[in-house]
């Protein structure tokens, strides 16, 4: 087995810092080609060192003329950078090559979600999702689109269905547990996101996702579950209720010790919360 | 082939001077603090969200609606605990109207790798000076 090829089998194996090593003993030929550059570059990105990723998706473009794949690293490495114009420049290029690579359409859609074109991403996922529904890159993408639309049940639904057809992906499983999140679903989350880190254990993004929703499930944040489970607006509309209730029933004591729960509730909701945060991560560091 | 999904259209957004707070966590300052609170914070979110001048001017209208609906409720119903209520009640209503129009621009914000500011302390100023404020308004002047 060549060098080139033990750096591919180890990126498949999601080793990416083992994929740079083998490839800084590269034979000198070996190491210009574009291969190696597109090796390196996908290594990187999976590090998140986008700067880097970036340079060597341009070296690999010098070596070996335009590629759909580069283009589309360079183009996530560039959206990650913060370099939205750049990165619609390199998709672009990379889909005039295959107007029909789902990856690209994706990354496109993602870029586009980034600079607030949510409509433009829609149609773009649209026409991934026509060429292969079940692409979990295309999952992914609509999982995010529905984020991006502020629709988190749409999302969680999405995430539900991803998990449902791809098992054993990790990427999967973070998009439920993040989108369980996001409804305030603790316990949901916290197995998805276990999941995730269980199946993928090396990916720091996990990680830290783990250590939210292991955050999330802090004894001392039971009591603010109601208002991140159902929202502020249904907590509430429930609780004039019932003060409303106990008012009309006379039940005036009732009435006194419920309203004095209910406003120290409150103020626990805000204060307590980014009070947990800052003493935990404190302790984990 | 020309396609119209395949010509460029992003701006790459200006970096916002302050990074936004959570169109969220704007709900606790509208609850204790009241119209006044949550129309200050969902303005200066809303410059920070780059949002258009429509928008805010969406989120100005609501908030003087909900504080005058709170003067006129006051004023009928006389400074007892139901006019403290209807303080929380318009905070809370002006906050809906905050979050509906900032919640996908802070999404797209969180995409491109934002970090939202903290509200913690701005929120309890905001809440302890405008409901202040608005109470010396609606107690000390109209009543």
């Amino acid at each position: 087995m060549s060098g080139l090829e033990r750096a591919q089998a180890l990126l498949l194996a999601n080793r990416p810092e083992d994929v740079l090593r083998e490839l800084a003993v590269l034979p000198a030929t070996d190491a210009v080609s574009a291969r190696a550059f597109h090796l390196r570059c996908a290594a990187l990105v999976q590090l998140n060192r986008w700067t880097e990723a970036a340079e060597a998706a341009r070296h690999g473009l010098t070596a070996g003329g335009p590629d759909p794949d580069l283009l589309r690293l360079l183009a996530d490495a560039e959206q990650e950078l913060g370099n939205l114009e750049v990165a619609e420049r390199a998709a672009l290029d990379g889909l005039a090559l295959d107007p029909q690579d789902i990856d690209l359409l994706c990354c496109y859609a993602r870029i586009c979600m980034a600079a607030g074109q949510v409509d433009k991403a829609g149609k773009l996922v649209e026409r991934a999702a026509a060429i292969q529904p079940n692409a979990a890159v295309v999952y992914g993408a609509r999982v995010q689109l529905a984020f991006s639309r502020g629709d988190d049940r749409t999302a969680q639904r999405i995430a539900r269905e991803f998990v449902a057809e791809y098992p054993e992906s990790a990427a999967a499983h973070a998009l439920l547990g993040g989108t369980s999140a996001l409804r305030g679903q603790v316990n949901a989350a916290d197995s998805g996101i276990r999941q995730a880190v269980a199946a993928e254990p090396t990916v720091d993004d996990y990680a830290q996702l783990a250590m939210e929703t292991k955050l999330a499930k802090h004894p001392l944040l039971i009591p603010v579950r109601p208002f991140v489970r159902f929202g502020p607006v249904k907590t509430w509309i429930a609780a004039v209720i019932v003060l409303f209730g106990l008012r009309a029933l006379g039940l005036y004591t009732l009435l006194l010790v419920f309203s004095l729960t209910w406003i120290a509730l409150c103020v626990y909701s805000w204060v307590v919360p980014p009070l947990v945060r800052r003493w935990v991560t404190r302790r984990w560091r | 082939m020309t396609d119209d999904l395949f010509t460029p259209t992003v701006r790459t957004p200006s970096a916002p001077a302050k990074p936004p707070w959570r169109p969220d966590s704007i709900v606790y300052p509208a609850f204790f603090g009241g119209p006044l609170a949550a129309t200050v914070l969902g303005l200066l979110n809303g410059r920070r969200l780059s949002l258009t001048r429509t928008h805010l001017m969406l989120i100005a209208v609501a908030g003087i609606a909900a504080i005058a609906a709170r003067v006129v409720f006051v004023a009928t119903t006389g400074g007892n605990s139901l006019g403290r209520l209807s303080g929380a009640v318009a905070g809370l209503l002006v906050w809906l109207v905050v979050n509906a129009l900032q919640r996908r621009p802070f999404r797209a914000f969180l995409q491109n790798n934002g970090e939202p500011a903290s509200l913690v302390w701005p929120g309890v100023l905001a809440a302890i000076g405008c409901g202040l404020a608005e109470a010396a308004l609606i107690f000390g002047v109209i009543l």
